[in-house]
């Protein structure tokens, strides 16, 4: 980052903003119709019925679920990264807090959108909201799905808000090189920002706290998605280890879709000079990290399982590695534990291909484990007589798939519309980077 | 005595920034403040600036929520007096979580309200002495001076190195 001055970042960033190319619109043209096939499909879910889904006694919970779980684990790296590093002032986040931000506010609203589809008469939601209406209805605040709905909305409030506080330095400095409606357009959503020292004062202080507040709340808000599962009786779900092991493993699938966001955006955006591979490198080092720690869940739950000699645990667990999803749970342990620990080697985690190619795997694989936990616990339950098999219906794989396109789409959007790496953070790295070298 | 005249001096150096202010603060000229592209250590420092008075805000949204969030709980709990799950009527612990996240949600709003109060944003009329270079890799340093001193104090900016911008 040695190269680094005040007006390259500035130009690098801001280039990234010129108007973009035909091939560009074709890409946002075939995600925006992908995400209109995942709205059809819930469309006719919606007058059809919930049953167009495979979900059933026993598996009462599919795809729906899984994928609310997935997109949720997917929003907290970006937290982690702009919160967490933030905190410990490891500089190497600079680059890549922006777009991880951006990345959890689309991953959460994306996963918010799950459990409306999952309800089936999603015109009754009204009943989660604590207001009071003319039937007297309050929401049970002992159960764990409304802890879930409690969590979700502020995680989705302070993380959009936490992003577009960071953002208004660097939407002052879009318009202050822009003109005619585009200028406009950045002096309303800048606020009158001049980076004023008054401004700075209050600015960096409510950042922190910021901060400070979004790091318990990131933890909270998975551990309360695993306590979805963790607080009902159903084998494989009613443990302990749930939170901690929800966690590592939302962290580790949301710094993967880091790399798989930013290696495209690297290269598109020339941000070589700025996304370094050391910053790559260090994603990939904390991803061996969580990699291990959900290893270790895995084992637990193993260990837990045999140790407690509760036959419904043990077969659950036996049936988890020899049964009908048998396949799901290699593709758990081999794609989120054993395949990221090649990152141990240097020539993998500082080859952008490798890491390119492992991000997927472990998103793949963190999908897996989601479809292991919530389908395998309910599918091979107490009651032999009750076991019961699963399988999506397309109407289910429409709607994944539309998830999946809004989601790329609105990021594609994102990327050529506003500044994709924080200005301001970057100058400030430079800073430190010049004054250690004085030092 | 004529209307006041604004000059901003603009330097690509925090150094240069922290020596002009130093010395314009001891001088006649009037400091009004320092632009910057980014939060600058070196001119806070400088400035001697007080601790922002955010957190108080913040503190203050906090307790609101904590409270908020468990009477919310409690509140809605013994509309019903309904024993769920063999859990008491008020049960404590479940509603920590209600608490918890209203806390964590009311102290972000008392951040907001903070930020917006203290940095009195939205406001656009501080553009009105501004210059775009101040958010790019300029510091600005405004100050202002009796009609007919401008020539002292573009000299003076000149001097430490930096360009000067005269308002109209």
């Amino acid at each position: 980052m040695s190269q680094l001055t005040y007006a390259s970042i500035d130009q690098t960033i801001l280039n990234t903003l010129t108007p973009p190319k035909k091939y560009y619109w074709v890409i946002v043209f075939l995600l925006f119709a992908g995400a209109l096939i995942g709205a059809a499909c819930w469309t006719y879910q919606i007058f059809v019925g919930i049953g167009v889904g495979g979900q059933n006694n026993p598996v009462g919970w599919g795809t729906y679920l899984i994928n609310f779980v997935f997109w949720v684990g997917i929003a907290h790296s970006g937290t982690l990264i702009s919160a967490i590093l933030h905190l410990f002032r490891a500089g190497w986040r600079n680059p890549i807090a922006r777009a991880a931000e951006t990345m959890t506010v689309f991953a959460v609203c994306i996963a918010g959108l799950f459990p409306f589809i999952h309800l089936g008469r999603v015109w009754q939601v009204y009943y989660m909201i604590p207001l009071p209406n003319q039937r007297l209805l309050w929401p049970n605040f002992l159960s764990p799905l409304m802890f879930d709905v409690i969590a979700i909305s502020t995680y989705l409030t302070v993380s959009s808000l936490f992003w577009y506080t960071g953002l208004l330095p660097d939407l002052a400095a879009v318009r202050d090189r822009s003109a005619g409606t585009r200028y406009k357009i950045f002096k309303i959503l800048s606020l009158g920002w001049t980076g004023a020292h008054e401004q700075w004062r209050h600015y960096s202080r409510g950042y922190l706290f910021f901060a400070a507040l979004a790091t318990p709340l990131v933890i909270s808000v998975h551990s309360v998605v695993s306590w979805d599962f963790a607080l009902a009786i159903t084998p494989g779900w009613h443990t302990t280890i749930f939170a901690p092991y929800f966690v590592a493993g939302a962290i580790h699938s949301g710094l993967a879709m880091v790399l798989t966001l930013m290696i495209p955006l690297r290269k598109l955006f020339k941000y070589e000079q700025i996304i370094t591979g050391e910053v790559l490198e260090n994603v990939a080092k904390t991803i061996v990290f969580t990699g291990l720690i959900v290893g270790f869940a895995y084992a637990t739950e193993y260990f837990i399982a045999w140790y407690s000699h509760n036959a419904v645990e043990m077969e659950q667990f036996r049936w988890r590695a020899l049964g009908d999803y048998r396949w799901g749970f290699y593709f758990m342990v081999g794609c989120n534990t054993l395949i990221p620990l090649l990152f141990l080697f240097k020539k993998v985690r500082t080859t952008i291909a490798t890491l390119f190619i492992i991000s997927l795997i472990v998103n793949f694989g963190m999908w897996w484990e989601r479809f292991v936990i919530i389908v395998g616990g309910v599918a091979h339950g107490f009651a032999p007589h009750a076991w019961g098999l699963y399988a999506p219906t397309y109407i289910e794989y429409g709607i994944m798939l539309g998830a999946f396109c809004l989601f790329f789409f609105l990021f594609v959007l994102f990327a050529k519309h506003l500044p994709s790496v924080s200005m301001t953070e970057m100058k400030e790295v430079v800073e430190k980077g010049a004054e250690s070298h004085g030092a | 005595m004529g209307p006041e005249r604004y000059l901003m001096g603009l330097f690509k150096d925090e150094d240069q920034v922290v020596a002009a202010v130093n010395e314009l603060k001891a001088s006649t000229y009037t400091f009004h403040r320092v632009n910057s592209p980014f939060p600058s250590h070196k001119i806070m420092d400088a400035l001697n600036l007080k601790k922002s008075m955010v957190g108080w805000f913040t503190l203050a949204g906090g307790i609101i929520g904590l409270v908020g969030g468990f009477c919310l709980a409690i509140f809605t709990a013994v509309q019903w007096n309904m024993i769920v799950s063999g859990k008491p009527i008020v049960a404590i612990i479940p509603f920590v979580i209600v608490g918890f996240e209203a806390t964590i949600l009311c102290a972000v709003f008392g951040n907001i309200l903070g930020l917006v109060t203290q940095t009195r944003l939205p406001n656009y009329k501080l553009m009105q002495h501004y210059d775009p270079r101040c958010s790019g890799e300029h510091f600005g340093i405004l100050a202002s001076c009796e009609t007919g001193q401008e020539d002292g104090l573009n000299e003076f900016f000149r001097q430490k190195g930096g360009e000067v911008r005269v308002f109209d």
